[in-house]
């Protein structure tokens, strides 16, 4: 490299130095004057400019910022920023906002001090709420079992040879399509209006019955979907295999158990930790068709009221109905909790298998 | 160099158009809370009576041509949680200057938060404001009543005097008597009791329970709203006195409907004249007049009242009082708010609210009868003195819709005999109140 062109090079460096500091303390300066403003309860107009000039200062001055060894980690950054962004305004502060409100004595307004545990201590000690718990898991059971059979019964149907078997793909499909909350209004007028003349009273009225009701309209809902994933799994099963299969003296039976269930096995897979996370987090058809109401009895000694609920419609229902919110919350990081571990080995189990495969 | 430039462009154009989106979200929050005090010619009202939407928006338009200031009229209702919106409203920085609460525990949530209203002129003139330590913070506008709604056409060829019903015999006589009247009548069942758990909860949580609160006890009388308020205790014997006089109703109700039949049926068939008796107080007449008018028609637009639920012997009142109030958020426009509600009780908003909204007006210096049926009726108990307050709206939150409704349709169900159901309702009263 020869002298006159490293002076150039360093003048500019210099230069490119100075603009790149400017620009950034230039931003970062305007970035805090309007969100002070902001804060402070200003209603001048320039705060809005003034953010936005800010930040693009900012960035420009970032990407000026004369190193060469770290080019390529700015620039990388500069890219993610919008994401990563998004996804800390969408989901990593709420998450922990959710998690210190839980804290706290919040009523959805405001809070006046914080409370510990004891929000979580009082969460296990609501019979109703371990009731939820309980029903929850046996609603995941069920469906989890139930929706993945249907939906596999449907998928064998819908390809076999036949007439009509597109149209027949979309009507099981159609369902799905439908709002849970229309559905649930639906089905509710269904069997307090129609079915009611079959069964004498509502299935509504009383807990298992209105319990099995929200297990067949969610397996209505749902299993139409599930459908859709296992004839896509299944069409994928090479014809020759079958065909060989079929030489060999292979039944429609033995067919479906020794080649096409093994060939599909991580459709399976996916298709039974959908229903399971998805069972877990049934809000809407529960909500719409029984709100939660059912009696039972006698559990732990107490007569309860919510028969029906389930952990996400407990959760809103403490929060907004009973307007415990800082409770509700409590239990929501419980909801978390749970669904992370379910997720965390769905990767592992889904991983595993991709490894066999 | 030209890549060099490219990426240049690429990445000024991306920190631009991300500084924009947050920039102009900046911007919005700005306007949306400074719908209020930016610009002092717009003021947004919450209410919670969607059945009314159209009355209000006609004087939000009169009050617009008369002085200049936009109201908007935000109407919500049905099962809808208003309180929970509000709460949006509130955190995202956009709340209305007027609100709707609906009570004690409303109110407390906005402590603080509501601006006093007590300077106005209004606030001497009635006795149906809300008043909290806060000041005159609740605005009424109608006044509704539970009692034992009735259609005076049956009662009268079935040969029963309504203002003899003060006692629970003289109910088991007048039920029985009707009932064996039923075919010559041309009614399907004496009562219409309905108790569905799911969307008429409140009906038997809420006004039905509000009964064993306050019937027959003197306006500011709270004995049993305050033993519930404390830990949620029942009084066993006026409790047990209740709990016969559902059964009574249960006796005679209408089958086939009891548990699982919906808030239109209700209405409908009582519009129709196939009740005698139906459990809903003085809203119903608003929607017998419009949705049920044909129905109601038909039944030859008979006279109607309402009778006390006299589950114990001289039990006289009906439970009357303001439903809910309007509130204006102190953070808003307060006087653009504080101006329109003076204007609401002026003799041209009087005569929309009374004649067209059907309100029964808490002021007395409004010289309007309302049409709806139930009005009259109204009128003669709040003159003569027989009414009781109504204290349910101070009720645990969520009381009716998590615990108590679902006891009522239970009983209804059979699943529970009185004993039962008066100790099971004071389980679930107390942990209620517990958690």
């Amino acid at each position: 490299m020869g002298s006159p062109m490293g002076a150039k090079q360093s003048a500019f460096g210099r230069f490119q130095g100075i603009f790149s500091l400017l620009l950034l303390a230039g931003g970062a300066a305007l970035l805090a004057v309007s969100l002070a403003a902001d804060f402070t309860g200003s209603r001048a107009a320039w705060r809005g400019p003034a953010l936005v000039i800010g930040i693009a200062a900012f960035f420009v001055g970032l990407y000026f910022v004369p190193t060469l060894a770290h080019h390529r980690d700015i620039i990388n950054v500069i890219f993610l920023f919008p994401l990563l962004f998004t996804f800390g305004v969408t989901v990593i502060i709420p998450l922990c906002l959710g998690i210190f409100y839980s804290l706290t004595d919040w009523t959805g307004i405001r809070y006046t001090q914080f409370v510990g545990l004891a929000n979580y201590a009082s969460m296990f000690r609501e019979v109703s709420f371990l009731w939820s718990l309980l029903i929850t898991v046996l609603f995941v059971v069920f469906n989890m079992i139930l929706v993945n059979l249907v939906g596999f019964a449907l998928a064998l149907l819908c390809t076999s040879r036949l007439k009509g078997v597109g149209f027949f793909r979309a009507a099981y499909f159609l369902p799905n399509l439908i709002g849970g909350i229309v559905l649930g209004y639906v089905w509710q007028f269904v069997f307090n209006n129609v079915l009611v003349k079959i069964t004498g009273a509502s299935l509504l009225t009383n807990t298992p019955t209105a319990f099995a009701a929200i297990i067949v309209v969610y397996i209505w809902q749902y299993a139409g979907y599930i459908m859709l994933i296992y004839v896509n799994g299944l069409v994928t099963v090479p014809g020759d295999i079958i065909e060989a299969a079929a030489i060999d003296g292979a039944n429609a039976f033995t067919t479906l158990i020794r080649i096409k269930i093994p060939m599909i096995a991580s459709t399976i897979t996916i298709c039974t930790f959908l229903t399971l996370t998805s069972a877990f987090k049934q809000f809407d058809v529960n909500m719409a068709l029984t709100n939660g109401t059912g009696s039972v009895q006698d559990f732990f000694g107490q007569y309860l009221t919510n028969g029906t609920q389930m952990l996400a419609l407990n959760i809103y229902n403490t929060a907004i109905s009973k307007n415990s919110y800082a409770l509700g919350q409590a239990k929501a990081v419980l909801f978390f909790v749970i669904l992370a571990c379910v997720s965390l080995i769905q990767v592992r189990i889904s991983n595993s298998k991709e490894v066999e495969l | 160099m030209k890549k060099k430039l490219l990426s240049l462009i690429l990445a000024g154009a991306m920190a631009l158009s991300l500084a924009a989106c947050g920039g102009s979200g900046g911007t919005d929050g700005g306007d949306s809370s400074g719908g209020g005090s930016a610009s002092a010619n717009t003021i947004r009202l919450v209410n919670g009576k969607i059945e009314v939407d159209a009355p209000l928006k006609k004087l939000a338009q009169m009050y617009e041509e008369e002085t200049g200031v936009h109201v908007e009229i935000e109407s919500m209702g049905g099962g809808i949680d208003i309180q929970g919106t509000l709460k949006g409203y509130y955190q995202a920085g956009n709340m209305p200057d007027i609100f709707v609460n609906g009570g004690a525990s409303d109110f407390s949530n906005w402590a603080g938060l509501c601006a006093d209203m007590s300077g106005e002129a209004w606030a001497a003139d009635t006795d149906a404001a809300y008043v909290n330590e806060d000041g005159t913070v609740g605005f009424p506008y109608t006044v509704e009543a539970i009692g034992l709604a009735y259609n005076a056409n049956i009662l009268e060829a079935a040969g029963v005097d309504p203002a003899a019903l003060t006692s629970p015999a003289a109910y088991e006589e007048a039920f029985a008597k009707i009932d064996g009247m039923k075919d010559e009548l041309g009614i399907t069942a004496v009562v219409g009791y309905y108790t569905e758990p799911v969307n008429l909860y409140w009906s038997t949580g809420n006004h039905l329970f509000a009964n064993y609160e306050d019937a027959g006890l003197a306006r500011d009388d709270t004995t049993y709203f305050d033993l519930l308020s404390d830990g949620g205790q029942l009084d066993v014997a006026r409790f047990t006195d209740f709990a016969n006089f559902v059964a009574l109703l249960q006796q005679y109700a209408d089958q086939s409907m009891m548990i699982s039949g919906t808030y239109d049926q209700q209405i409908l068939n009582f519009a129709s004249g196939k009740y005698a008796f139906v459990t809903q107080g003085s809203w119903i007449g608003a929607t017998m007049t419009s949705d049920d008018a044909d129905a109601y028609a038909a039944a030859g637009n008979f006279p109607v009242g309402m009778a006390p639920y006299a589950f114990q012997d001289g039990i006289d009142t009906i439970l009357t009082n303001s439903p809910s109030w309007w509130a204006v958020y102190s953070g808003g426009n307060v006087d653009a708010a504080k101006a329109f509600l003076q204007w609401l009780t002026s003799d041209a908003a009087q005569e929309v609210l009374v004649l067209e909204a059907g309100f029964i007006s808490p002021f007395n210096s409004s010289k309007y009868v309302a049409t709806d049926p139930f009005a009259q009726t109204i009128v003669d108990y709040q003159s003569s003195g027989k009414t009781s307050g109504w204290h349910w709206l101070g009720n645990k939150e969520g009381l009716a819709q998590n615990y108590t409704g679902q006891v009522f349709n239970d009983f209804a169900q059979g699943n529970l005999d009185v004993d039962r159901f008066v100790q099971v309702m004071q389980q679930v009263c107390a942990s209620a109140y517990a958690g």
